[in-house]
């Protein structure tokens, strides 16, 4: 398609002025993890790395993270198996309730977080009689973080060719075998795209992990909200911020090459 | 107990349905140890579903699969001594060559030095010794062709099953590949099971073919006995062309009163009637000239019913259209087909 040259300058002005609303919010915080004013007053009267050291010493702050790493790394694990599964039973075989089962699988990730946090919250202590724990907010978790494993690898299954499984069987390899060596290495950016999407996910989700951690159970998002109105620590919040900006685009990169390789 | 007269593959009152369909129905074949048997047929024939029950991709409705004597009708594929050749070739994308073609020794547990040595032989019987080191993407159709021969080779099957492989191919690279499946055959000395749409592939390469119609076999025999004495009109018209004359058609022309068929090659044109014992004339006039290279194809109209006639060179000049020619053939080329 072609387009004027006034256009283009519209629309590469438009352009500008969108991303620049999205990262300006991020550049002021990244600013103000230096502000020296406790307050946030703008602009700063002088800059300091303060807050940095603080937050470098806050033992809360990293047993936060060490929480949403592990609960973040349980439910994408649980997400990998349960997604590939069922993936798997769904692109493979025709069966009645097919495509119900298809929506129920993908359904929680449309869910509101309070909707799912309230109805596990009750089904966890009133129908199951269970303790609120980290496991109940990895289960949790992993109810929503199953459908980005989920639907990455439909798709790649429904791009595979079907007879690799029957060629790998007809050379003599059983099903683990044909998995280990057929199936898995195709499936290995996928699984890689959509655990990635899976850990994003539980790693920064809120409202269930409210409904569904035990007590002392603090992730990094309930850590930082617990924090943001404590007098004094908005300042820290921030620098856990900026390097939260900076270690998201890790997984970012890693995504785009896998997917630049595909595409090639 | 098993001798050279035990059937490579004995298939006994084989069924399979998809849902209310029938794919197959009640199929008794025998398949002789080292023999070349093509499967022929139109799409949806079911010659390829009786290739899968053989492989074990799918299982039968009723009936008994034997492979060498042995009864595998519920074994799964990776339990039965034959080897596929897919259509789609589906050599894995994420391995090499030699490593495609080594798998079956792979998963059996072979050696890496003995199956990487036994995977470059096969790939040398196929030609492809240099590519050894290429992914599948960067070879050719014919390449992959042999790829995935050389893979199903390399474990060295009592049968080696293919479905259509040569479908994919241009016409050149595909006669190419007939004379070398055929040699490779020959060389290997194991069945052969060849499934095609292609009744000229068929013709040349099988020592037996089976024609396949709507899940049964029309006709089994050697490509000899089908081209000239086809048992049906479906056979005469798939195997090569034929002129079939419907009941009522050949009253008018011949004067039986059955279905008969006849090949384009056994008529011959003439300005005159001929008056040879035990040979018919019919008056008619040419419709449509065809120039094939070798040969014209000539239709002509007699008694308003279209006869294809293969006009040689070699028996004088073609006729032009309109003309009014003599349409000529010996009483015991025609093949009687029944009512």
């Amino acid at each position: 398609m072609r387009i004027s040259t006034s256009a283009k300058w519209v629309l590469g002005f438009i352009s500008g002025l969108v991303l620049l609303f999205i990262y300006l919010p991020l550049f002021v915080v990244l600013i103000n993890s230096f502000n020296a004013n406790k307050n946030m007053v703008w602009p700063p009267p002088a800059l300091t790395t303060e807050w940095w050291g603080k937050a470098f010493k806050s033992l809360g702050l990293w047993e936060a993270v060490a929480t949403s790493v592990e609960v973040a790394i349980a439910s994408t694990l649980l997400a990998l198996v349960l997604g590939t599964l069922v993936a798997m039973a769904l692109s493979r075989y025709k069966f009645f309730g097919r495509q119900v089962v298809s929506l129920l699988v993908i359904l929680p990730i449309a869910l509101p977080g309070i909707v799912t946090g309230i109805a596990l919250n009750n089904a966890f202590r009133t129908i199951l009689g269970l303790q609120l724990t980290m496991a109940t907010v990895i289960i949790a978790h992993a109810t929503f973080c199953v459908v980005t494993v989920y639907n990455n690898v439909m798709a790649r299954l429904s791009r595979m060719n079907p007879n690799l499984q029957d060629a790998s069987a007809d050379l003599g390899a059983g099903l683990w075998t044909t998995f280990r060596l057929v199936t898995f290495p195709q499936l290995r950016s996928a699984l890689f795209a959509g655990g990635l999407l899976a850990f994003g996910l539980s790693f920064d989700e809120i409202i269930v992990t409210t409904f569904t951690a035990g007590n002392g159970v603090v992730t990094l998002p309930i850590w930082i909200y617990d924090n943001m109105f404590r007098p004094g620590q908005a300042p820290v919040v921030n620098v856990v911020a900026v390097v939260l900006v900076l270690a998201s685009m890790i997984p970012i990169y890693f995504a785009q090459r896998v997917s630049a390789v595909q595409d090639s | 107990m098993r001798s050279d007269t035990t059937p490579a593959i004995k298939l006994v009152g084989l069924q399979k349905k998809f849902g209310s369909t029938i794919a197959v129905e009640n199929l008794d074949l025998e398949i002789r140890q080292g023999e070349f048997f093509s499967m022929l047929g139109p799409s949806g024939s079911g010659k390829t579903t009786v290739l899968r029950l053989i492989a074990g991709f799918e299982l039968a409705s009723a009936g008994t699969v034997f492979l060498d004597g042995k009864d595998v009708t519920q074994s799964a594929p990776f339990d039965r001594d034959v080897n596929t050749v897919f259509q789609d070739y589906a050599l894995f994308p994420h391995m090499n060559v030699i490593e495609n073609v080594a798998y079956g020794l792979r998963v059996r547990g072979v050696g890496k030095a003995e199956r990487l040595a036994a995977a470059a032989e096969a790939l040398a019987t196929v030609q492809l010794a240099a590519l050894a080191s290429r992914k599948p993407s960067e070879l050719s159709g014919g390449q992959r062709q042999r790829v995935a021969l050389a893979r199903a080779i390399a474990v060295r099957p009592k049968v080696l099953l293919l479905d259509e492989p040569l479908g994919a191919l241009d016409l050149k690279l595909r006669e190419q590949m007939q004379i070398e499946l055929k040699e490779l055959q020959r060389k290997l000395g194991i069945t052969f099971i060849f499934v095609t749409h292609d009744q000229e592939e068929a013709l040349t390469l099988s020592d037996r073919v089976a024609v396949f119609n709507n899940g049964r076999i029309e006709q089994l025999g050697t490509p000899r006995e089908l081209y000239e004495e086809p048992a049906s009109s479906f056979v005469a018209g798939f195997v090569g062309t034929s002129n079939i004359f419907s009941t009522s058609e050949s009253q008018k022309l011949v004067g039986t009163s059955s279905v008969v068929s006849i090949r384009p090659e056994r008529l011959r044109l003439s300005e005159a009637a001929s008056h040879d014992t035990g040979t018919v004339s019919l008056a008619g006039q040419v419709q449509e000239v065809i120039y094939l290279g070798a040969a014209v194809r000539v239709i002509v109209l007699c008694e308003q019913i279209p006869i294809t006639v293969l006009h040689q060179f070699d028996y004088g000049p073609a006729p032009e259209r309109e003309a009014s020619v003599f349409v000529s053939f010996k009483r015991t080329d025609l093949v009687s087909l029944g009512n």
